[in-house]
């Protein structure tokens, strides 16, 4: 691809205006300083927090609740979502209700999942697995619909078995789709975690941001809104590696 | 189970690549009707020959096509190949060639040719050596590592080609291979695909729209009327081999082309 260095220069240029303007606008006093601190404040306080235990502390339990829920909501939303795109009668009657309960906000269930599941790990865990399925449902959907026929009928011309079929065409048809649809979950995924954690908890890097926000430590709260931030675009690109690898697939 | 007083059969066994449709009907059963696709449809095949299908559309060329690679079943009648019906797709007897973007896109070249014997387990080596010469065969000696997105239109379908031809079955069955080509591209491909059937020996059974090109191609013609499909006409093309560019222009080219096309124009 031509320019892809200026491309990038042109990016990391953006990035260090964007700090840049920060620390002016905190340090000029143009902004009040109480509300925003200064870009290198804010790294300083971040150094300093990733150096305290209770703080590392907070990072693993609010990765063990997502990854708990991660691994929970994407088998069992690629189970249920490979029925409904496989079996017609089962497409018909689920797939309207399941775009409908896709368009609800799932937030305003956490009032009953903390009633439920009380403010511990299974309600973070719970909340995120909620708030994931819908979204591996119905693209899990997709990425069977994305299997093409003509494919499928030059494996059965050829004498494939069920299970060749399954492995030689529609997982590599599904793959790009797959991977994509991991990726946008793992967003809702964190969110949902992050939420529940921020809403009502005792634990969790969420519960964190939270009381600092509460508390006006703006420092902390930026510095912990930089570590979420940082956790969350780590995953993406890493998903992403992976499907720019076999995007000569799609076309 | 076959009895043991039956050894000796009471036809000679057929030739490998021949081809008998004694009888064919087809019935798609909707809510409201039942539609007949084909109608008592018979034709024999001889070995070796080339055979083009054409009809207008919905005329049921490309359903018989499929049933004679085992992909569907007929509603009554019988099909063989190679003296034995054909209940299921045998890739040792047939090999298909579809349209365009039947390759697996995720596949190389020479892995998309070997895709049929790495479904039965053919060791590594054997199976790359096979691949390589089918590939050579089609002219894409080279163009192995490439991905189909990668490859010409034309380069694809060579690719089909070989493909359909790795496991050397008797029969190639081709369902219209070079309609999403252009003009120049599938005039080239006809001649290749002459020139590798002429290298081969096999049976082919083309299905295609273009009268120009099932003349130009054929041994015989096999007109067929639409719904309820029927054969109404089975021409011999005498034209002499290898065709050239210019008997297009030629007069028998011409009143053969001819006959075809009244045949259609009545049925559509």
């Amino acid at each position: 691809m031509p320019g892809t260095i200026a491309v990038n220069l042109a990016r990391i240029a953006i990035i260090i205006a964007v700090l840049a303007l920060w620390e002016v606008l905190s340090r000029t006093g143009i902004v009040n300083l109480r509300l925003l601190p200064s870009a290198s404040d804010t790294f300083a306080t971040l150094g300093d927090l990733l150096q305290r235990a209770a703080v590392r502390k907070d990072l693993m339990v609010t990765a063990t609740e997502v990854l708990a829920a991660f691994a929970l909501a994407v088998p069992f939303g690629a189970v249920i979502g490979f029925l409904v795109a496989e079996n017609r009668y089962f497409a018909d009657v689920a797939k309207p209700l399941l775009f409908f309960a896709f368009s609800i906000p799932k937030s305003i269930f956490l009032p009953m999942f903390i009633l439920v599941f009380g403010v511990g790990f299974a309600q973070k865990v719970g909340f995120g697995f909620f708030s994931t399925i819908f979204i591996v449902i119905m693209s899990t959907t997709t990425a069977v619909e994305s299997v093409k026929t003509e494919h499928l009928t030059v494996a059965r011309s050829y004498g494939a078995t069920r299970l060749q079929t399954a492995f030689r065409v529609y997982l590599p048809s599904m793959l790009p789709v797959l991977l994509e649809a991991l990726r946008i979950s793992m967003i809702f995924n964190l969110t949902g975690v992050i939420l529940a954690e921020m809403y009502a908890s005792r634990d969790g890097i969420g519960h964190q941001i939270a009381t600092w926000g509460e508390n006006f430590q703006m420092k902390q709260l930026l510095a912990g809104v930089v570590m979420v931030a940082a956790i969350a675009m780590t995953f993406n690109e890493l998903v992403r590696w992976v499907e720019t690898r076999c995007s000569h697939w799609r076309t | 189970m076959q009895p043991l007083a039956n050894v000796t059969p009471l036809k000679p066994p057929a030739r490998a690549g021949a081809i008998e449709v004694n009888n064919v009907g087809q019935v798609f059963k909707t809510r409201s009707q039942d539609v007949v696709a084909l109608e008592d449809v018979s034709l024999e095949i001889k070995p070796g020959r080339f055979v083009v299908l054409v009809g207008p559309s919905g005329c049921g060329k490309s359903t018989l096509l499929m049933m004679m690679a085992g992909l569907r079943q007929q509603t009554s009648g019988t099909i063989t190949i190679n003296g034995a019906p054909i209940p299921q797709p045998d890739p040792d007897r047939v090999g298909v060639v579809f349209q365009e973007a039947s390759l697996f896109p995720w596949l190389t070249a020479e892995d998309n040719v070997e895709f049929p014997l790495a479904l039965r387990g053919v060791p590594k080596a054997e199976r790359r050596a096979k691949a390589q010469d089918a590939l050579k065969l089609v002219g894409l000696d080279g163009f192995g590592k490439r991905h189909p997105h990668e490859l010409s239109g034309g380069m694809k379908q060579r690719v089909s080609i070989a493909r359909g031809l790795v496991q050397d079955p008797p029969v190639l069955l081709m369902d219209e291979p070079f309609a999403a080509l252009d003009e120049q591209t599938r005039m080239t491909m006809g001649d290749e695909l002459l020139r590798i059937w002429a290298a081969t020996g096999k049976t082919v059974v083309f299905v295609t729209h273009s009268l120009t090109e099932a003349v130009y191609l054929a041994d015989e013609v096999i007109v067929m009327s639409a719904r309820p499909g029927r054969i109404v006409d089975h021409l011999q093309v005498q034209l002499p081999r290898p065709r050239t560019y210019e008997m297009l222009s030629g007069d028998a080219f011409g009143s053969l082309r001819d006959r075809i096309w009244r045949h259609i124009r009545k049925s559509a």
